[in-house]
């Protein structure tokens, strides 16, 4: 048996760096309607955000139910300011971004739980956070939200600052996975109190990735709000938005650095797709989803698209030998 | 002075019912060692099933209670023999139960809301209305007949745990599970038996929650929570301890008045969790919380 | 030279007396065997050495300096154990477990820390084994990765909890011959606790005996062997040669069996 993490081979790197140059250029060349815009940016936005919350779930396996807390924040920080400091916009993402990466911290207490202690410390501490911003009016705007001004140029643009800002923080996670960072995390996910016992503060290194998880989905918060144009405590902190978070990770494959990227894809083009058509379905077709992935192929579509490419090899070997 | 007693009665009130969200889910972890992530949505469930017998047949809620519970049990048991008893069992505390039976709960949310609609409902009886004078305050029958029905069922479960062979088999399982099997104890069966009476807790309490409080689809997550905080206060080995885990988050919340702003007075049981958890990692009475 | 002294530790969980006021000294490059009957508390005075858990009472001093928990920073300090039960980190690759081990070791540096892990592999003989994963690895093989990984943290004491028990004859000769090495090559002093007697017999310069929490007797070997209280407490009849190893459930399944040399 060799190690668990797969080299990613060089077609694939191939690969990516072709489907990112279309996709920046497409645009440009092609008509985008405005729901295919829409949905390349949602999922671009998306991808940057499950893959951070990857790095708590995945690599350090904190499962974590209330990321949207940190989305939140980010992304009412970023409009606030933007409404009431009129700041150059990117510096309103960039600030949104830091305090959400700040607000991770006030999480330090519930990072020495383990497992499932932790997980429902999240739930809380989501629920918490969506209270006291929906009541916070004069930050939020309360029940009722706030709304940016239109700029179509801004949301046009959008498509890149998003496109760019998943790829980065896909390089940056596949980095941190190789890092002797990622080496550490791991460790603390096979066995938290061994890994104490070599060296390694679990407190601190956990405190650490929390605090770059909610730092990046933050930011997408704050792009968020600036391409949705309208944000409100309910929906950006509510549950179902944390949840969103841990189906998207899950389904493509939680633990992997191509997971993510999957899961927000399938998610984004899923949803609407459901939202348009069985709207009333959407959630228990995920509960479904999720029982399926975990009964049979825990690493969702990166485990199936692992195990095709295997059996492909195994077919092409098989008829070599063959031939010979 | 007469508000204080208000108070304190509405909080012994209140404990009942929170006890019995507790024991529901204190149970299965402490015998699994799973956290039912889908406790929120079986309360849930067991809500809309004595407001169903309600509604349809009349049925009053309370003697309702062994029907829900039958069918609760059943459905813990279903869940048992069809997924939990699927997983690895190195994972049987990792987050894979957890994103498996938070599967479950949505499911079980998307159902209710495709039978019943998104709409608040709650169970409204010829007495609901009515209240009595207990210590010089008015307190509403259906909170006594809650905390009437909690007490029992506390004495029942003690009882059952303490005195009979299944609650042997069951205190022996939590303890070393992989002793039991030596001895000839199915452990598999435990097990179900166990997850099941834990899910028809939660049922149940759903049935006395939905006498008191509107619900709907999405309710569930507060009433994990507050399972939650209750079980890791109060501990696994005690039902004593859950019932005055119980007592305590219900105290804090009622009093809590005084000092947060109102929104925040259902979330004062997870504030008490963290600092508890912060200030004592072994909980009230001394369990382990943290690995 | 006096490298680590423990004065006066105690333990109480609850009621129950763990440790009562143990004393310890362990000079340089010094092994010293702590041996006792069960529940005699020796786990716990492991556990308290290490950090991970604090003592109600007492102090650790390593070199001079006052050493306290958590457990990450006892190691920082130079002191490590290894576990009875073998814990080793299994989503990582051999070598992953001890670079991950190696990193915060002082002599700082990615890439040191790299030959360094490379180094101890090749002591304690899985230098073959780098790029598996410790699943596959034997019972004696996951117990040298468990040494290894102590040892690439550079300590100056390593506590080897029960680390020859359960391995077959051969391997436990070996076991013996690598702890000699680990004092006799790399300076690093070592207390053992071990129910396998002729072991700890073997490799102790100096005993500790404890019982009930208490230390009841000290001296070399032979000294311990003959003292009467000893015997009573624990020894009973003259220990056989090959006492049944300790039946610890194993954490993991066991490899088909292959030789790790």
């Amino acid at each position: 048996m060799t190690a668990p993490s797969p080299l990613i081979p060089r077609r694939l790197v191939a690969g990516f760096v072709a489907g990112f140059a279309i996709l920046a250029v497409l645009p440009v060349g092609v008509e985008l309607s405005p729901y295919a815009h829409n949905l390349l940016t949602s999922s671009f936005i998306m991808i940057a955000g499950v893959l951070a919350w990857n790095w708590m779930g995945g690599f350090v396996g904190q499962v974590s139910f209330g990321h949207a807390s940190l989305f939140g924040v980010g992304a009412f920080v970023s409009a606030r300011l933007m409404l009431s400091v009129h700041l150059p916009v990117p510096a309103c993402w960039l600030a949104g971004a830091v305090c959400a990466g700040v607000f991770a911290l006030a999480a330090h207490p519930m990072l020495r739980l383990r497992g499932p202690y932790f997980s429902i410390a999240t739930i809380g501490f989501g629920e918490i956070s969506r209270q006291v911003l929906t009541y916070w009016e004069r930050f939020t705007g309360g029940a009722s939200g706030l709304s940016l001004p239109i700029d179509a140029v801004l949301k046009y643009q959008l498509y890149w600052w998003a496109l760019g800002f998943a790829v980065l923080v896909a390089l940056a996670s596949v980095a941190i996975r190789r890092s002797s960072l990622g080496l550490k995390l791991l460790a603390i996910k096979a066995d938290a109190d061994a890994a104490a016992d070599v060296g390694i503060s679990t407190t601190f290194y956990q405190d650490v990735i929390f605090m770059l998880s909610g730092t990046v989905v933050g930011l997408s918060g704050g792009l968020w709000a600036s391409y949705f144009g309208f944000i409100e405590p309910s929906d950006m902190l509510g549950f179902d938005r944390s949840i969103a978070f841990v189906l998207m990770a899950v389904v493509g494959g939680i633990g992997t650095s191509l997971g993510p990227v999957l899961g927000a894809v399938v998610f984004v083009l899923v949803r609407t797709y459901l939202l348009a058509s069985y709207p009333e379905l959407y959630l228990g077709l995920y509960g479904l989803l999720l029982i399926c992935i975990i009964l049979f192929e825990p690493l969702g579509l990166t485990g199936l698209g692992l195990r095709v490419v295997a059996a492909v090899q195994r077919a092409r070997r098989r008829r070599s030998r063959e031939v010979v | 002075m007469t508000r204080f007693v208000d108070m304190l009665v509405a909080a012994v009130l209140l404990a009942g019912l929170y006890a019995t969200m507790a024991y529901g889910l204190g149970l299965i972890y402490g015998v699994l060692r799973v956290v039912n992530l889908a406790h929120g949505g079986v309360i849930m469930v067991g809500a809309y099933l004595g407001w169903v017998l309600h509604e349809r047949l009349g049925i009053d809620p309370y003697l309702a209670i062994p029907i829900v519970a039958l069918a609760s049990f059943g459905l813990g048991v279903a869940m048992y023999a069809l997924l939990v008893q699927r997983l690895p069992r190195g994972a049987a505390g990792g987050p894979a139960s957890l994103l498996l039976l938070f599967g479950v709960w949505l499911v079980l949310r998307n159902i209710a809301y495709l039978l019943f609609t998104g709409n608040d409902q709650a169970i409204r009886t010829a007495y609901s209305t009515q209240s009595r004078m207990i210590l010089g305050t008015h307190v509403a029958v259906s909170r006594l007949v809650v905390l009437g029905i909690a007490l029992a069922i506390a004495v029942t479960l003690q009882l059952v745990l303490r005195r009979t062979q299944l609650g042997r088999a069951i205190r022996a399982v939590a303890q070393n599970a992989d002793s039991c099997t030596l001895v000839g104890i199915d452990v598999r069966r435990i097990y179900m038996l166990t997850f099941g009476i834990g899910t028809a807790l939660a049922g149940v309490a759903g049935v006395l929650f939905a006498t008191i409080f509107p619900f709907n689809p999405a309710s569930g997550a507060s009433e994990l929570l507050k399972s939650f905080v209750v079980v890791v206060l109060g501990g696994l080995g005690s039902i004593t301890g859950v019932a005055v885990a119980a007592l305590i988050v219900a105290l804090a919340e009622v009093f809590s008045i005084f000092v947060l702003p109102a929104y925040l007075t259902t979330t004062v049981g997870f504030l008490l969790l963290v600092v508890v958890l912060v200030l004592r990692p072994g909980g009230l009475f001394g369990q382990r919380v943290l690995s | 030279m006096t490298l680590l002294v423990a004065r006066g530790l105690t333990k109480r969980f609850g009621g129950l007396i763990a440790l009562d006021d143990v004393d310890l000294t362990l000079a340089d490059r010094e092994i010293l065997g702590v041996i006792g009957p069960n529940g005699a508390g020796k786990t716990t005075l492991f556990s308290v050495l290490a950090g991970s858990i604090r003592p109600t009472s007492g102090e650790v001093m390593l070199a001079g300096a006052r050493v306290t928990g958590p457990a990450h920073r006892t190691v920082r300090a130079g002191i490590v154990r290894t576990h009875q039960i073998v814990r080793p980190f299994g989503n990582l690759t051999v070598f992953e477990n001890v670079l991950v081990a190696a990193i915060h070791a002082p002599g700082h540096g990615e890439t040191r820390a790299a030959d360094r892990a490379a180094e101890v592999l090749s002591f304690v003989g899985l230098s073959d084994r780098a790029e598996q994963l410790p699943v596959t690895l034997t019972l004696a093989g996951r117990k040298r990765l468990e040494l290894a990984r102590a040892l690439s943290t550079g300590p100056r004491v390593v506590l080897l909890d029960e680390v020859v028990a359960g391995v077959n004859p051969t391997e436990a000769l070996a076991f013996a011959a690598l702890i000699r090495r680990v004092r006799d090559e790399r300076g690093i002093s070592v207390i053992m606790t071990e129910h396998v007697m002729p072991a700890v017999m073997s490799l102790s310069d100096r005993i500790v005996v404890l019982d009930r929490g208490k230390r009841i007797a000290e001296g070399t070997p032979q000294e311990i062997a003959a003292d009467p209280r000893v015997i009573t407490a624990y020894l009973g009849t003259e220990a056989a040669p090959e006492d049944p190893p300790e039946a610890a459930p194993e954490a993991a399944p066991e490899a088909a069996p292959e030789d790790p040399q």
